[in-house]
């Protein structure tokens, strides 16, 4: 018996990037206090639901994950890269079929008891994929048809999630595929391109993609007094909370959006939590929330940078851009630049199936920065 | 190319920067937005949030007293005990028609426990609730001692319940001079608004933002209550000010924007409730009035109209059958002491007597003969005792309240003295009273009969004028205020009502009597002859106005009986004008009975009667106190 396995996997954790560690138990804990704070009923009634002790639960699972797919070499995943897009695809069918239906989608599968979103798996999974195929010395770089590989292979899971309907995970997923596609070195010429078929798709989307209430949320993103009671009635109340908190915000548990309920209750918690955080902390905090998320992107950039392949770095990439749409969509839409999208604040909003894959895709970038090369760039630069 | 160079080609560390400043560049527009959001719209906002969650109200005040001049008080609050359910206690999530059934299972076990019956049904709950959500629901009102102590015993099983007490207007003398105080009603939260907003603007103030909730104050309605309902409301009802949830419940009260309800002011009244009880004592059971004035500075010790009504009947609403009856054809509501108008009949004798004595066309010592009718030209004018008076000088006239004296008088100075004599007593205009509806009465003259009737002043007109029939009118009240004139030798003074208001700090606002009129247009002498004509009309045996005569408390009057109505249709409006004790005297009234048989044989007991009452109820302490309780203005 000797423990060599075990000394080396303490190398390997100490090998950690600590400042992304800290930062996201900083950001953890943020989220926690204003989960607090949303469930917050006043003095008399304390907190109400479950969402304050299920995200406890929920961050522990997702710091082990993290911890366990950091150590994990993230080879071992980009081997089984089609494997796991395999089994996202065929949960998000499932999900279709057999899903339960929360607020007209089909966004849950009950496993066991526990209702989990197949999409926030298959996002990550299609990272690993596209980082493997892109990061692959054998295929022929930026070639057209790699790219067009690579677009197919993620409209299958967008797709799929846009039918749920999800508008708001599928949009994710285009800045994320385009981050690697341009870290992977595609020709320039090819972008502007798609960026003109995007354009020119737009009208068929609206008319063959989008579904009523989607539409209604866009034209509502336009012009928000369109309908004040309905569809413009979040993004109103979200931009008065915001607005309300002025420069210092009105103090911890003292945001009134949100303890009246014009902050709809149901969502406070989850994707308006950004909301409930400005109101109460202005100005400052929400700075301060921007500069932590600055700062964890910061880290995904240097994994990506000191990455030891392109497999690793176009994955550290990757995640980067999953992170930064998350963050930019939802504090975006909360604050009248974005139309509203259900889409959580990564590491602050509720939730068990994104706690858990935004921690995976934590872990995997921990994994690839463990894994880095000696001196991080000069031999590197191509 | 190798495949070690192949993957190099496979890293672009300058891509990724670019990318970098993708995210700082989107990072900026964030941190942009809400720089705009927070910083420079941030007082936008903090406005549209307290629109949506601030809701103010309107607390009523503490509502002003009345009281009589020796502090008896007349309006006054008295607490009523009320069971409020406070909903947003009682609310249950999800649809509304669940917070509603709460409520009503709520009121039936309420209604249950106390033995009371429930006035509230299913769609008074719902109106509560759509239009005002914040407030509590006051389920019952006016609870008595029994109801309260059931409730209290099972008070734990009704969370969300609990007593309050509001202010109800209460009349502790009931029907007492309800003509004087009038009533109130329930304030119309429209002219609430305007007239705190005019109040403001008075104080030069910025108008008061109109408050979202009015809880239910009153107004006045009429009377008093009406006349000095700035005085006695609170100068500014509290202001309660509480946030509201998205659902339009309560959710606190935000203290440092509320303020507390403020009070009215205390009026005193120059009535006295025992003068008053006598006036109404002596008017039960007629149609008529009685107002009985001070004739040193015109306060009106007593106001009486008959018939009458209960203000306590218009707290908190008058009942539908109940106001019906009060507008019945005796007309209960009506003031007939300032708004009713009447022929005053030979009580305006005295007038005709001073005006034909101030042309020089008569002195005292004037005899004319009665024959007991008077021909002018084609027209016979009669005088009341049909076999005549005889020779008789100016005082027997007034005492036997001869007509035939009177149309020669008349006659021989014309009508525009006796129309001037009139107006210097106040007659046809309003004597500024703090009532309203008080009615000017009319002094007919050339002018006003060609205006009306289309025809010139005649002598008929003269002789109908100089014994207050025909076109003339007086209310009671200008009646009472001529008689006190009669009784202090002259000075008109203006009725008053109010004697000083006693602001909520404490400040005591005393109201200054007012002279209309001092100036003499006759002799001492002349004036004299009148008084002791008035006197005799009690006092001797054969005055016409002896059955009011008491034995050792002097009474001068005169008697008057107009005919109304039909030409010799009989129907006839009685009155005594009165002042007393005769050398000091200290009331001065007019009475007016509808529909009597003659103003000395109807009026003058009565007059008696009211006398009587006044001299046991308040004389004997005159004497002990060697001093009137009334307020003296000091000497001219």
């Amino acid at each position: 018996m000797t423990f060599g396995w075990l000394k080396r996997l303490w190398r390997l954790f100490l090998r950690q990037d600590w400042i992304a560690v800290l930062t996201a138990v900083a950001l953890l804990g943020i989220g926690l206090a204003f989960i607090y704070s949303a469930s917050w009923r006043g003095e008399d009634t304390g907190i109400v639901g479950a969402w304050f002790h299920k995200q406890i639960v929920w961050a522990s699972l997702g710091g082990a994950l993290a911890l366990t797919l950091a150590l994990v070499d993230y080879h071992f995943w980009t081997r089984h890269a089609w494997l796991l897009f395999l089994v996202s695809v065929v949960l998000l069918v499932l999900v279709l079929v057999a899903g339960r239906k929360v607020y007209g989608a089909y966004r849950w599968l009950v496993l066991f008891g526990v209702p989990v979103q197949p999409s926030e798996f298959a996002k990550v999974a299609l990272v690993i994929l596209v980082a493997h195929v892109l990061g692959n010395p054998a295929l022929p770089p930026h070639s057209l048809g790699l790219m067009l590989v690579v677009l197919l292979l993620a409209a299958v899971p967008f797709m799929l999630i846009l039918v749920e309907p999800d508008l708001g995970t599928a949009l994710v997923l285009g800045p994320t595929i385009f981050f690697m596609l341009f870290a992977a070195g595609m020709r320039w010429r090819y972008f502007f391109s798609a960026a003109v078929a995007a354009l020119a798709a737009a009208p068929l989307g609206w008319y063959f993609i989008l579904g009523d209430y989607q539409k209604e949320r866009i034209l509502t993103f336009l012009d928000p007094a369109r309908d004040p009671l309905n569809s413009g009635w979040n993004a109103l109340q979200a931009a008065i909370a915001v607005g309300s908190g002025g420069i210092h915000g009105k103090g911890f548990l003292n945001g009134t959006q949100n303890v009246l309920g014009f902050l709809p209750r149901t969502v406070s918690p989850s994707d308006f939590i950004f909301p409930v955080i400005a109101e109460e902390t202005g100005f400052v905090g929400a700075c301060i929330l921007l500069g932590l998320f600055a700062l964890l992107l910061a880290t995904y950039v240097r994994a990506a940078l000191v990455a030891p392949d392109p497999a690793g770095s176009l994955l550290a990439t990757g995640l980067a851009g999953l992170l930064f749409s998350h963050v930019f969509v939802n504090i975006g839409m909360t604050i009248g630049l974005l139309p509203i999208t259900g889409l959580p604040l990564p590491l602050v909003s509720s939730g068990g199936s994104f706690m858990l894959s935004t921690l995976a895709a934590f872990g995997l970038v921990q994994s690839v920065f463990i894994r880095r090369a000696r001196a991080p760039s000069s031999d590197t630069i191509g | 190319m190798s495949g070690r160079d192949d993957q190099l080609q496979l890293f672009f560390p300058w891509r990724i920067a670019l990318l970098v400043l993708v995210m700082l560049g989107c990072g900026g527009v964030l941190v942009a937005r809400l720089w705009k959001l927070q910083v420079e719209q941030a007082p936008e906002h903090q406005a549209r949030l307290a629109k949506q969650s601030l809701r103010s109200i309107r607390l009523a005040g503490r509502r002003g007293k009345l009281f009589d001049r020796n502090g008896v008080p007349l309006a006054d609050n008295r607490p009523s005990y009320c069971l409020s359910l406070y909903l947003e206690e009682l609310r249950r999530p999800g649809p509304r028609q669940r917070t509603v059934d709460a409520v009503m299972d709520t009121l039936y076990r309420l209604a249950e426990v106390m033995d009371r019956p429930l006035h509230l049904a299913e769609q008074d709950v719902w109106a509560h609730l759509r239009r005002r959500t914040p407030l509590a629901l006051v389920a019952w009102r006016d609870l008595d001692a029994v109801a309260m102590a059931r409730f209290i015993e099972h008070e734990h099983e009704f969370p969300g319940v609990s007593l309050t007490v509001e202010p109800v207007r209460v009349y502790p003398e009931g029907t007492l001079a309800a003509h004087v105080l009038g009533y109130v009603g329930r304030a119309d939260e429209e002219r609430l608004a305007e007239e705190e907003a005019a109040e403001a603007m008075d104080a030069g103030q910025e108008a008061p933002e109109r408050y979202h909730y009015y809880l239910s104050d009153v107004a006045g309605r009429s009377g008093l209550e009406k006349a000095l309902d700035e005085d006695l409301r609170a100068p500014a009802g509290g202001r309660l000010e509480i946030q509201v949830d998205v659902a339009g419940f309560k959710y606190q009260t935000i203290e440092e924007s509320s303020r507390p309800a403020g009070l009215g002011s205390d009026v005193t009244l120059a009535l006295d409730v025992r003068v008053q009880r006598a006036a109404e004592a002596a008017l039960e059971g007629q149609r008529g009035a009685v107002v009985i004035l001070d004739p040193h500075n015109g306060d009106v010790l007593a106001m009486a109209s008959a018939p009458t009504f209960d203000p306590n009947d218009f707290v908190p609403t008058i009942a539908p059958e109940q106001w019906r009856q009060l507008q019945g054809p005796d007309r209960p509501l009506y003031n007939r002491a300032t708004a009713g108008e009447y022929a005053p009949g030979s009580t305006f004798k005295p007038v005709t007597l001073l005006a034909a004595m101030r042309a020089g066309k008569i002195r005292p010592e004037t005899r004319f003969n009665c024959p007991g009718v008077f021909q002018l030209g084609n027209a016979r004018f009669r005088c009341w005792q049909t076999w005549g008076h005889g020779s008789i000088d100016l005082a027997l006239a007034v005492r036997y309240s001869c007509n035939v004296y009177l149309y020669h008088a008349a006659l021989a100075c014309g009508p525009e003295p006796i129309q001037t004599m009139a107006r210097h007593f106040g007659f046809g205009r309003k004597t500024g009273i703090e009532l309203d509806y008080e009615r000017p009465g009319l002094v007919p003259d050339d002018a006003w009969k060609r205006k009306n009737r289309g025809e010139g002043w005649r002598d008929g007109d003269t002789c109908n004028l100089a014994i207050g029939q025909g076109a003339m009118l007086v209310t009671p009240l200008q009646a009472a205020t001529y008689c006190a004139a009669l009784a202090n030798g002259g000075t008109l003074w203006k009725p008053r009502l109010v004697l000083s208001r006693t602001s909520p700090d404490g400040r005591q606002l005393p109201v200054p009597a007012k002279a209309v009129a001092r100036e003499k247009l006759w002799s001492d002498a002349d004036f004299d002859v009148i008084r002791r004509g008035m006197r005799d009309v009690v006092q001797a045996p054969d005055g016409s106005g002896r059955r009011a005569r008491i034995d050792g408390f002097e009474i001068a009057a005169k008697t008057g009986t107009a005919e109304y109505g039909l030409k010799g249709s009989g129907k006839k409006m009685t009155w005594m004008i009165a002042f007393a004790p005769y050398e000091a005297p200290r009331y001065a009234l007019a009475f007016l009975a509808e529909d009597g048989a003659s103003g000395g044989s109807t009026v003058a007991p009565l007059v008696r009667k009211l006398f009587l009452a006044i001299r046991d109820e308040l004389e004997a302490d005159a004497e002990d106190a060697a001093t009137v309780p009334s307020i003296r203005e000091p000497a001219a």
